[in-house]
């Protein structure tokens, strides 16, 4: 029993990580951006949140209305950065490298390197749990999962149903044709960063409606998002958020079935053996590239 | 030779052999001269490398007499941390291009290693240093075997899983309790001499010694054939592979030299911090700091590293004292954004180039410093040497934008440019065959109301080559030289019902092809019909998905690619692509240097000289390929090829987007190449040229071989006009 509990909330949890990863493999694929500064923009989603609903008593749903629309404007401001500067994709790991510590340390010296956690009286959600006979399921868990799914999955219709989608994926598969055909690259790249950037904003809202905040959580990500990404194939909306539910259950049940200790590398195992057999992703189908 | 010499000069390398020995003379001396001076500056760097290891040491030793402030020895002492851990990057990272970011697993398995042995259990704490370096190799072996074999995304996945490795590590050291009692291990003070003076001095005699030891690593892989391998890697890692480097090899090294230096730094960095943590030592601040000082001061030189840790220490240290501890991740994070878009290629050659406004500078603004009260000696230095680096960054714009006016008529890149210029001077050049005859009824072509548009240039050329035999001078005259008749000899590839998929498409399907000795096989067909795929596929760099290619008895699916090389077989891009960071002449050493029998540098720029003579680029030898056009371009990538001293040689469209005097020079060159003994495989749309050259005429068409045999014969052949006209042509 306790290992089915594991399963499903570890895949509940995995549609989290699938958000985070969204962003990141959206940009990857299609721009060839390698963005680390996604797990700031991240970091920076959940500390705003944080911020909003303990000093201004907002609800912590209702903080997305200033989050989203603020870090879709920083991740298309960023993605104009790029587009201007030309940057390579090995080089976009390196500035947004630097970016990334920038913002961390700023985080850290604005909030603090401590832990940070909503309180309860502006949290409501963190103490509810939904029942289904001997299994639980914290209400923040549920909340992330289905509104990550939802964001996900409408990505994804957009990505395949519209004209817009349609000239993300031709620019994705091949730039030059793409362009001449009349794919404006530098808006296409805006607007996708700025999606990515808001899912940023939800996908930090809903990590700090269940854990405890710190700087060092953007680094924490890495593993597990990079697995998803991976697994998922680089630009895959659906492979990622297969990969990601994926990847939370396997974590859950090794968590529980051996140690946490082993979750790192049952993971890590996965991304190598994923890389061996299928190096453009174990789930990835449809889509971009 | 002289024949040949006097057609088809109107411009380019060729010109060299018109200009006769005075010229070659010339050049002889200044390359000389060039690598005279290159000879100087190692020994200089020889001599100076122990001088300065030795004045460091007797800072430490005799420091009190000397009055040496202790706190000047820990600011220094930590600057020798970050040296190792810099070269160690920069090993690696810096001379293959392949961006590692987890410095911090290296510094955490050395740091650990010696805290829990040493620390925990009271092992000998040099010999926690020995098991720390072994473990971080197998570490790297492990790496190094997963992201090294992949083909696709090689660098950004090597960067991805170097990213994940320290927290896995960190996870693992933090949940599994029993390796450093959950609280941090407390490194105690192992003996030491009693003659070294205080443990700080230990300390920095210790970092001296790795320190030293890891650059002098660095300088040695630069000056070796190792490092010529590096950065071939660097600078284009599937030609080096197809030149014989092997590169598998050449990264695993690195990668193994790179993880030893960080695992020994790391551990002495355990005595150095007393206290080790997981968050101390795991930290991503690590491969931050290390990839900021190595991209400052410079990659690709061994003494990059050394410089960007000076300023980023310095500048560490002082924003510390100033109360700014908060922004120091800030800065560094700024600078490194700022310098990956301003000066990806570092001070270290910055400063090379105006040395002494940068010193001018440097002084001038250090003592102005001094002056300023309430400063101190080393903000002075932050700010002298703050300045050398503006000044070396700074004019950098204005002296490029003066190169590239310079180079003027003579265009950098670009065939379009190219061939524009070209044109204008080789007018009154053109072949009389050039002339279209697309409207010739004898070719029995419907006649096209469309006119000649760039994509009927293939049909015209086949028209043109099908329809009229010798009809001019020129063609006939060149038919009747060296080249035929030809005695057939051993055959050297042996393709046997050869099959390419990818995915879904059929590239190649079931072909037969044996290139004998003494040939030159023109490969002909219509775009996509595979024939890239078969030079790729001769040359080791794409396996096929059925059948079997043999050359010289050695099965090639069985052979690692940078052996196809050896085995003697050498190929040309359709693109060609120089490594850019070395001189033409480099450039073909490095074919002659991992060769067959791998030669050391010196002797392979002597021998370079023969293949650039063949191809005529002597007079270019110390140029950089990026002032090169694509005519030139090509002709180096023969020049590369020939080095190599191959018995096959597969020219994938190496005269394609020529003007018609290159053309004719690129096949003057091609017969000389023949005429050394070299078979040669000639992917081409120049229908001409093809039937010019070629003893034998191959056609391939939607992956399978549609015709082959005697050129004419072939290109009259109804079904290969048909492949190339369409149907209705031949209706």
């Amino acid at each position: 029993m306790t290992t089915i509990q594991a399963a499903l909330s570890g895949a509940l949890l995995g549609g989290l990580y699938a958000l985070m990863a969204a962003g990141v493999s959206v940009t990857w694929g299609v721009l060839r951006i390698i963005n680390l500064a996604h797990f700031g923009l991240l970091l920076l989603g959940a500390y705003l949140t944080f911020e909003l609903a303990s000093t201004w008593r907002i609800d912590p749903l209702l903080t997305l209305a200033v989050t989203v629309p603020a870090l879709a404007v920083l991740g298309a401001a960023l993605q104009w950065v790029f587009d201007r500067l030309g940057i390579t994709e090995l080089n976009s790991l390196l500035l947004t490298f630097g970016l990334l510590i920038i913002v961390v340390q700023a985080i850290s010296n604005i909030w603090s390197a401590d832990f940070q956690r909503m309180t309860a009286e502006v949290n409501p959600y963190a103490t509810e749990a939904l029942h289904l006979g001997r299994l639980a399921f914290p209400l923040p868990t549920l909340l992330a999962f289905g509104l990550a799914s939802a964001v996900i999955l409408s990505g994804h219709l957009v990505l395949t149903r519209t004209f817009l989608g349609r000239a993300l994926r031709a620019y994705a598969e091949d730039r030059a044709v793409a362009s001449a055909f009349g794919v404006d690259h530098r808006r296409i790249g805006v607007l996708l960063a700025a999606a990515s950037g808001g899912s940023a904003a939800i996908a930090g809202m809903l990590f700090s409606l269940g854990s405890a905040l710190t700087p060092a959580t953007a680094f924490e990500w890495f593993g597990t998002v990079f697995a998803v990404v991976i697994l998922g194939g680089v630009g895959h909306l659906i492979g990622t958020y297969t990969a990601g539910l994926f990847v939370g259950m396997l974590s859950g049940v090794v968590s529980v079935v051996l140690s946490p200790a082993a979750a790192p590398f049952v993971l890590f195992s996965a991304i190598v053996l994923a890389l061996l057999l299928r190096p453009q992703g174990l789930f990835a189908v449809g889509t971009a590239r | 030779m002289t024949r040949e010499g006097s057609r088809g000069m109107a411009r380019g390398g060729a010109g060299a052999m018109t200009r006769g020995i005075a010229g070659v003379m010339d050049r002889d001396r200044a390359g000389a001269m060039g690598r005279g001076l290159a000879r100087v500056a190692r020994r200089r760097a020889l001599i100076a490398f122990p001088l300065v290891i030795a004045g460091m040491a007797v800072l430490s030793l005799y420091r009190v007499t000397l009055g040496f402030p202790l706190e000047y020895l820990v600011l220094l002492t930590t600057m020798l941390f970050w040296i190792t851990q810099a070269t160690s990057w920069n090993i690696l990272s810096g001379f293959t291009g392949y961006f590692s970011f987890g410095q911090a697993a290296y510094v955490g398995i050395g740091a650990y290693t010696t805290a829990v042995l040493f620390g925990r259990h009271g092992l000998n704490f040099y010999l926690t240093i020995l098991l720390a370096a072994v473990l971080s190799a197998l570490l790297a072996l492990a790496i190094g075997a997963l992201a090294f074999r992949l083909r696709a995304l090689r660098g950004e996945i090597f960067a991805l899983l170097t990213l994940a490795v320290p927290f896995i590590l960190a996870a693992l050291a933090r949940i599994n309790q029993s390796i450093d009692g959950g609280q941090g291990i407390i490194v105690t003070v192992p003996d030491f001499p009693s003659g070294v003076g205080l443990f700080q001095d230990y300390l920095y005699l210790l970092n001296l010694l790795v320190a030293g030891s890891a650059v002098a690593v660095a300088f040695w892989i630069q000056h070796s054939r190792f490092g010529w391998a590096l950065s071939a890697i660097r600078d284009g890692e599937e030609v080096a592979e197809g030149l014989g480097v092997a590169t598998f090899r050449y990264k695993l090294l690195a990668l193994l030299a790179s993880a030893v230096i960080g695992a020994v730094g790391g551990s002495i960095f355990a005595l150095q911090i007393g206290f080790v943590t997981v968050e101390s030592v795991f930290h991503l601040t690590i491969p931050l700091f290390v990839i900021v000082m190595s991209v400052l001061g410079g990659r690709t030189h061994w003494l990059g590293p050394v410089l960007g840790v000076v300023i980023v220490v310095l500048l560490q240290d002082r924003l510390t004292v100033s109360g700014l501890r908060q922004w120091q991740l800030i800065v560094l994070g700024a600078v490194l954004a700022a310098l990956v878009v301003v000066a990806p290629d570092g001070l270290y050659a910055r400063l090379r180039n105006r040395p002494v406004a940068a010193l001018i500078a440097a002084v001038a603004v250090g003592l102005g410093w001094l002056l300023v009260p309430g400063t101190g000696l080393l903000d002075a230095l932050l700010a002298g040497i703050l300045a050398a680096a503006l000044v070396a960054m700074w004019p950098h714009y204005r002296r490029r934008t003066a190169a590239v006016a310079s180079v003027g008529g003579a265009p950098v890149n670009g065939p379009s440019a190219d061939g524009l210029s070209a044109d204008g001077l080789s007018a009154d050049r053109v072949p009389a065959d050039e002339s279209p005859v697309v409207m010739g009824p004898a070719a029995g072509a419907e006649p096209r109301t469309d006119g000649p548009a760039p994509s009927a240039a293939n049909e015209t050329e086949l028209v043109a080559a099908a329809a009229a035999p010798p009809d001019t001078a020129d063609a006939s005259s060149d038919r009747a030289s060296s080249v035929r008749p030809v005695v057939l000899g051993e055959p050297l590839i042996e393709c046997h019902e050869v099959a390419r998929y990818f995915g879904g498409v059929r590239a190649l399907d079931g072909v037969n092809l044996t290139i004998r000795e003494g040939e030159i096989v023109g490969l002909v067909g219509p775009n996509g019909s595979g024939k890239t795929t078969l030079i790729s596929l001769m040359a080791g760099s794409l396996r096929p998905t059925r059948g079997t290619i043999r050359v010289g008895g050695h099965d090639l699916t069985q052979l690692a690619p940078h052996r196809v090389a050896h085995v003697g077989v050498a190929r040309t891009y359709q693109i060609p692509r120089p490594f850019a960071s070395m001189t033409v002449r480099d450039n073909v050493a490095m074919a002659v240097m991992f060769g067959r029998s791998p030669r050391s540098l010196s002797a392979a720029r002597e021998l370079a000289e023969g293949p650039l003579d063949v191809v005529g680029l002597g007079e270019y030898a110390d140029s950089y390929p990026s002032a090169l056009n694509l005519h030139q371009r090509q002709l180096l990538e023969m020049a590369r090829a020939l080095a190599a001293d191959p018995r096959v040689l597969l020219l994938d469209e190496a005269l394609a987007g020529l003007t018609p005097a290159e053309i004719d020079n690129a096949v003057a060159v091609v017969r000389r190449v023949h005429a050394s003994g070299v078979a040669i495989v000639l992917v081409e749309h120049l229908l001409r040229v093809v039937k010019q050259l070629a003893t034998r005429i191959v056609v391939l068409d939607r992956g399978t071989c549609l015709a082959e045999g005697d050129p004419d014969e072939v290109l009259a052949d109804p079904a290969v006009v048909r492949a190339y006209l369409g149907k209705r042509a031949h209706a």
